[in-house]
């Protein structure tokens, strides 16, 4: 028996799914019919499938440092949408990208990150006008 | 009848009418490739600009920019793994492995012309069944309705893959997805579900961030660690070649094409049972299709039976949705009640009229449907040897931008920064999923219809009691249902015995 990360995302599932079920019991029945219905046989499923991947864990689960900075790379668009807004991100986080994580030459990055920022600019601000939400940093400045 | 027909293509064919259509078309073409942003959300930014148009005009430019849309979804879908639309995700199961198999071709020609043949389906259907299709959407009331959802949600069995432990773990995954699709207010009493204390939550977690999420970034991940292209090493002249294999394959599984886009023309004719149910429905079908356990194994690795399927009813769905729009005014789906809109703009009634008087306009709408589609599966058949060229790049070069098309694209659905969050958690529990051997099918078609299946379930309790169980055509679903869950087993055991 070993405590692999299967059996920890089988475990997982079925805390969400406790969880559901407790907090469902307290809502009047109508509220509580369908998360109910669903969650007691996903409790059961879940916790069936966490002691099957306790007993005869699979092999090879790690994530690894890749899989981890592509979800790091995620965040930091995100917290450059957040400060600076999609227009000013974009550029921004193309070129972060192509400089630091994939080793490309100057050139390249700053060329493509252009042509990202062209593409974004045209089709959403001059062919959509998609009103885009200002980002933390131009909200302080005005 | 004949003479509106005529008629009908001899307005489209106007000067006027054709240029805006082909100017659509190419809006249609670039908002396809992008998730969120697509045929809903692009129609309801262009309705401002059809208000100088005549009514066949701004028919010609909405929907051939719609149409285009949905076909154009599904590239992005089988290259990057990335659903244009986010209806589309269905492609994404077969058509991706595909692409990864340095066959990104051959699946986006299959994908092409099994939309141009549901398109043209759909059309058709449109065309001849206007007139009497009247009984069909009358008879489907709420307990029908739920029928149809519980039907799909049963293809869940199909969707699970084989074995005991697959298909548990799929009805597991089912559940998920239904009990995510509860997230937010009841609409009955009103009570908060899971919000945990979020306004972001009370209308509960969109589709697209969760679709894109779940579908696409576990392919971006699984990208930059095998640090190649997304076609692997395959040979590059082998990923242009496939086109012609790939519309080869449409005919070769003609009569699936047809049941599947029939599938599309029916759940597009019933008033909210929503695009997104078509496709995956379409997809149970194509995997239900294979003759014996081994054929039905390579179904999610790359089978083109698994694109054929969803893109035959994507196209054929917007015909069957345009019904019950154009004839009673009931719109099918989100993008049919925007260019409801557009109807009333146009000074338009839809109903009698749209029969009778204005029979001319509807029918020029049928031909704006099948000339869209010709002329962009031609321009994209035309294209698709260097459209293939794009799984050539190299991984580090291409993740920026396909992470921004699923940011940007999450994001332009609905305009909340709190989007791209889910769709980092969707993200995470995708990669999770397929890290540990869960499938995504089953997990998606219970959020899709979820929310459907609780509302319309809500309706029938309180209009007709449990007397509801003892209508005919539920009884009719009911059994339909009962054969959708059983027959994958039962094909098992066939092929077993033999």
């Amino acid at each position: 028996m070993r405590l692999s990360g299967a059996a920890l995302f089988s475990g997982a599932l079925a805390a969400i799914a406790a969880y559901a079920v407790l907090t469902a019991l307290n809502w009047p029945a109508k509220a509580a019919l369908f998360p109910l219905t669903m969650g007691i046989p996903l409790l059961v499923l879940a916790v069936a499938q966490a002691i099957v991947d306790l007993r005869d864990p699979p092999l090879g689960d790690r994530v690894g440092r890749r899989g981890l900075a592509v979800f790091a790379w995620m965040g930091a668009f995100i917290a450059l949408v957040l400060l600076g807004g999609f227009p000013a991100a974009v550029p921004i986080f193309v070129f972060l990208y192509l400089k630091t994580e994939s080793g490309e030459r100057w050139w390249l990055a700053i060329a493509l990150a252009l042509a990202a920022w062209g593409f974004f600019h045209l089709l959403f601000e001059r062919l959509l006008h998609f009103p885009f939400e200002p980002g933390l940093i131009q909200e302080w400045f005005q | 009848m004949l003479d509106a027909l005529v008629q009908g293509l001899l307005l489209v064919l106007q000067w006027n009418a054709f240029s805006l259509m082909l100017v659509g078309m190419g809006l249609g073409f670039v908002v396809g490739l992008l998730p969120g942003i697509g045929g809903a959300a692009t129609l309801a930014l262009m309705l401002p600009f059809v208000f100088k148009m005549s009514p066949v005009e701004a028919f010609a430019f909405l929907l051939g920019m719609h149409s285009v849309a949905a076909t154009t979804g599904d590239i992005t879908s089988i290259l990057f793994g990335v659903p244009g639309e986010g209806l589309s995700a269905a492609t994404v199961v077969d058509g991706h492995p595909m692409a990864k198999n340095g066959e990104a071709a051959r699946a986006l020609g299959a994908a092409l012309m099994s939309s141009l043949l549901g398109a043209l389906i759909g059309a058709a259907a449109l065309a001849v069944s206007i007139p009497i299709v009247r009984p069909l959407v009358l008879t489907f009331g709420s307990p029908e309705l739920f029928m149809v959802t519980v039907m799909g949600i049963a293809c869940i069995t199909s969707l699970s893959g084989q074995g005991t432990r697959a298909q548990l773990k799929g009805f597991a995954m089912g559940f998920l997805g239904l009990l995510l699709a509860t997230i937010g207010q009841e609409r009955q009493s009103g009570i908060l579900r899971f919000d945990f204390g979020l306004t972001y939550l009370w209308e509960g977690l969109d589709l697209i961030p969760v679709l894109v999420g779940i579908f696409a970034i576990p392919e971006i991940i699984d990208l930059a660690l095998r640090g190649t292209a997304i076609a692997g090493n395959a040979p590059a002249a082998k990923l242009g070649a496939g086109v012609w294999e790939g519309i080869k394959d449409t005919f070769r599984h003609f009569w699936l094409v047809v049941r599947c886009s029939a599938v599309g023309v029916f759940v597009g004719i019933l008033p909210g049972a929503g695009g997104g149910v078509a496709q995956w429905m379409a997809y149970a079908h194509a995997v239900q299709s294979a003759k014996d356990a081994k054929d039905r194994a390579r179904f999610g690795g790359g089978d083109v039976r698994g694109v054929l399927g969803p893109g035959a009813a994507n196209n054929s769905k917007e015909g069957g949705d345009l019904i019950p729009t154009i004839a009673f005014g009931v719109p099918g789906s989100g993008a049919m009640a925007i260019l409801l809109g557009a109807f009333l703009i146009m000074g338009l009634h839809p109903g009698p009229d749209m029969l009778t008087k204005h029979l001319a306009v509807t029918y020029s709408m049928v031909w704006t449907l099948v000339l869209a589609n010709v002329i962009a599966v031609l321009i994209c058949l035309a294209l698709l040897p260097y459209l293939s060229l794009v799984t050539r790049i190299r991984g580090g070069l291409i993740i920026p931008f396909l992470l921004l098309l699923v940011f940007v694209g999450s994001y332009t659905a609905n305009r909340q920064i709190a989007d791209l969050i889910v769709t980092l958690a969707a993200g995470a529990l995708g990669f999770l999923m397929v890290r540990y051997g869960w499938p995504r099918a089953p997990l998606v078609l219970g959020f899709v219809l979820g929310k459907l299946a609780e509302t319309y379930l809500f309706i029938s309790m309180a209009r007709y009691g449990y007397s509801w169980l003892g209508q005919p055509l539920v009884i009719v679903l009911m059994v339909l249902t009962g054969v959708v869950i059983v027959f994958p087993y039962f094909q098992e055991r066939r092929i077993n015995a033999a």
